[in-house]
């Protein structure tokens, strides 16, 4: 199910589960996490490709590499490298802001993109904050913007092997390095948002805190023809919170491409 | 061992209600601090400043941003003030948070221009900076480190280059025209300073061959100064004394109880420095992957500790003056006491070049500041210059 693959020199290590229609599904900046009950439920209609973003996981990351715009290329790369066709492309939180940035560029190999309280875009002003400063308030205050019920969400890392761990402190600096500043967006993006040429529904957490519903319709006014709905009970990662609810919502949109 | 005279210039007054909201630095508000009194406490504290030129030790400033703790937001400008009122202090900047600044060129440009005014006594502290510095500065703790020596090799090359213009088209800086005015009077560039904590430091400071200084903690200072040591002989060269430096709170006084009391008021610096809100204390990228391997390994602590000698944990927050001289932070007492204490110290530690004497916290009056820094330049510094390298460990080798 885990195993790396090279494409354009990076070494990334991929999950792999299920058949039929490809879905490469974007990790939020938390991490694939041990527990993907997500991956399970959506490899049950398709062919799920969920790598580890590079500095994640078992994924490297190269001294060359430092912004989004390369996690865009690398991605392309390797859906090409994947010969995928007609394939789902879904994004969570940091996640979303790649495919977005993905989908600005090249659709050939996609069908749909499915967006799930994406981060990525600026929509305020100079003094609007769009996206909590994740960085700048304590584990508990994030935990209870991120989460619907934050204790779902608790990790004991005290348990966890220090392998695991590695990756997870790899992949807090990656995040830092791919998305300090501006902080987790790309103040062009949404400028660019309207050559997204293939159907896109977004779903959006009920109580995320960290990025809010008004946030999610100003990604819907942008891109051309998408549609959004909001998922009860969940917070910033509705993949995680609520699985089945997502899976099912995933499975709606993908039934009509 | 030579003497630098250094505060912070603490704007003590708003500490108690730093304290009470739990964090003193980054997220609280500077309506807590009246400018006029601000204006007073400055000109007190460059008069403390000047006042080390005259009993004959040298001098350091530091700086830091959006705190309580420490009103010196600009190394050349305080320096700038100091170096206009001294005549024979030497003066070190430690220092430069060149990760967090976003125009090395400037930093040269600034370093040089002290090096003019002050007739060649600039001692040029490049450093990574703390943690909770991040935030103010919103510089990206990723990759932390390669910036910081991108600015560093950047910083060295405008200040030894003297036929530029030169382009510079790296990863985190691009200038095209580098050609600084004016140029420093030491050759071929003042002298370079680092900081640190850990031997990874102590190593890469030993290969360019610049002082490395560490703060407040003897236990994690003497494997960085063996590393520095080791790495330098490994590359043929013999590390002395004068390539460490070491910061300490220092109290002393007419009698023990006088120095303790110094300490003590001192000491309050040190009590209060560390409580920030904890986001700002671990940027991720800022520590090792390793030491958050650690830090996740432990879970959630309400607090750092650092341990004594005897391996006893310190809370630096309630420690008390003995418990502060038993992790080496605090040397304190009369005149031979305090040269003992340091006799000892530079003994167990190899041989330390430079005390960065922590004379100011904040509480202690201005009238005892003067006085420790007069009672220190007069009886204790002319000693300590003295110290080289201690006969055990010259022995042992």
């Amino acid at each position: 199910m885990s195993r790396q693959i090279t494409v354009s020199g990076v070494s990334l290590q991929i999950e792999e589960k299920g058949q039929g229609r490809p879905l490469l599904f974007l990790h939020p900046g938390e991490g694939l996490q041990p527990n993907r009950p997500w991956i399970d439920l959506l490899a049950q209609q398709h062919r799920v490709i969920a790598p580890h973003h590079p500095g994640f996981g078992g994924s490297a990351l190269p001294d060359w590499m430092g912004t989004v715009d390369d996690l865009a290329y690398l991605y392309l790369d390797l859906a090409k490298e994947l010969q995928l066709e007609k394939a789902v492309l879904a994004g969570a939180c940091f996640g979303g802001w790649i495919a977005a940035e993905i989908s600005v560029r090249n659709t050939s190999r996609f069908a749909g993109l499915l967006l799930a309280d994406p981060l990525g875009i600026k929509v305020g002003g100079v003094l609007d904050r769009d996206i909590v400063d994740m960085h700048g308030v304590s584990r508990t205050e994030f935990m209870r913007l991120a989460w619907a019920d934050p204790a779902k969400g608790e990790i004991d890392t005290t348990k966890l092997p220090e392998t695991e761990l590695a990756g997870i402190a790899r992949g807090r600096e990656a995040l830092a390095v791919f998305g300090w500043k501006p902080y987790m967006h790309n103040p062009r993006l949404k400028r660019w948002l309207h050559r997204i040429d293939i159907p896109t529904h977004i779903l959006w957490g009920e109580q995320d805190g960290i990025v809010s519903t008004a946030y999610g319709e100003a990604w819907k006014a942008e891109i051309p023809g998408a549609t959004m709905e909001t998922i009860p009970g969940a917070g910033h990662y509705p993949h995680w919170e609520q699985p089945e609810t997502f899976a099912a919502r995933v499975r709606g949109f993908t039934q009509r491409l | 061992m030579r003497t630098w005279y250094f505060s912070e210039m603490a704007y003590h007054p708003a500490w108690e209600k730093g304290l009470s909201r739990g964090s003193l630095r980054v997220n609280f508000p500077n309506d807590n601090l009246d400018p006029a009194e601000a204006g007073k406490l400055l000109n007190r504290y460059l008069d403390e400043f000047a006042l080390c030129d005259e009993v004959g030790i040298d001098i350091m400033v530091n700086e830091h941003h959006s705190t309580a703790t420490c009103m010196t937001v600009s190394v050349p400008m305080a320096l700038a003030v100091i170096a206009r009122e001294t005549k024979k202090a030497r003066l070190l900047t430690l220092g430069n948070p060149i990760a967090n600044r976003p125009d090395p060129v400037r930093v040269a440009e600034e370093m040089a221009w002290l090096d003019c005014l002050s007739g060649g006594r600039l001692e040029m502290g490049l450093v990574k900076g703390a943690p909770y510095e991040i935030h103010p500065a919103n510089s990206n703790p990723g990759r932390l480190m390669r910036r910081y020596w991108e600015a560093h090799d950047l910083i060295l090359k405008a200040l030894t280059t003297h036929d530029g213009p030169f382009s510079w088209e790296g990863e985190f800086f691009q200038y095209r025209a580098v050609n600084i005015w004016p140029r420093p009077i030491q050759q071929p560039h003042p002298p370079v300073w680092m900081t640190g904590m850990s031997v990874e430091t102590g190593t890469l400071a030993a290969e360019r061959g610049h002082v490395v200084g560490t703060l407040l903690s003897g236990g994690l200072a003497k494997p960085m100064y063996d590393a520095y040591r080791k790495r330098a002989r490994e590359l043929g060269w013999e590390a002395g004394p004068d390539r460490f430096a070491y910061a300490a709170i220092v109290g002393v006084g007419a009698t023990r109880e006088e120095g303790l009391r110094r300490a003590n008021a001192v000491a309050d610096y040190v009590r209060t420095a560390p409580v920030v809100f904890e986001p700002f204390t671990n940027p991720p990228g800022y520590n090792s992957i390793g030491a958050n391997v650690a830090m996740m390994k432990a879970g959630p602590r309400a607090h750092r500790l650092v341990t004594d000698r005897n391996g006893e944990p310190i809370d630096h927050r309630t420690a008390t003056v003995q418990q502060f001289m038993d992790t080496e932070t605090v040397f304190a007492g009369t005149p031979d006491d305090v040269f003992n204490q340091l006799k000892a110290f530079n003994t167990r530690m190899g041989g330390v070049g430079h005390l960065l004497f922590f004379g100011q916290g904040g509480y202690l009056s201005h009238q005892d500041a003067k006085e420790n820094i007069s009672l220190f330049g007069k009886e204790v510094a002319p000693r300590l210059l003295e110290l080289g390298i201690p006969e055990e460990a010259a022995a042992a080798e």
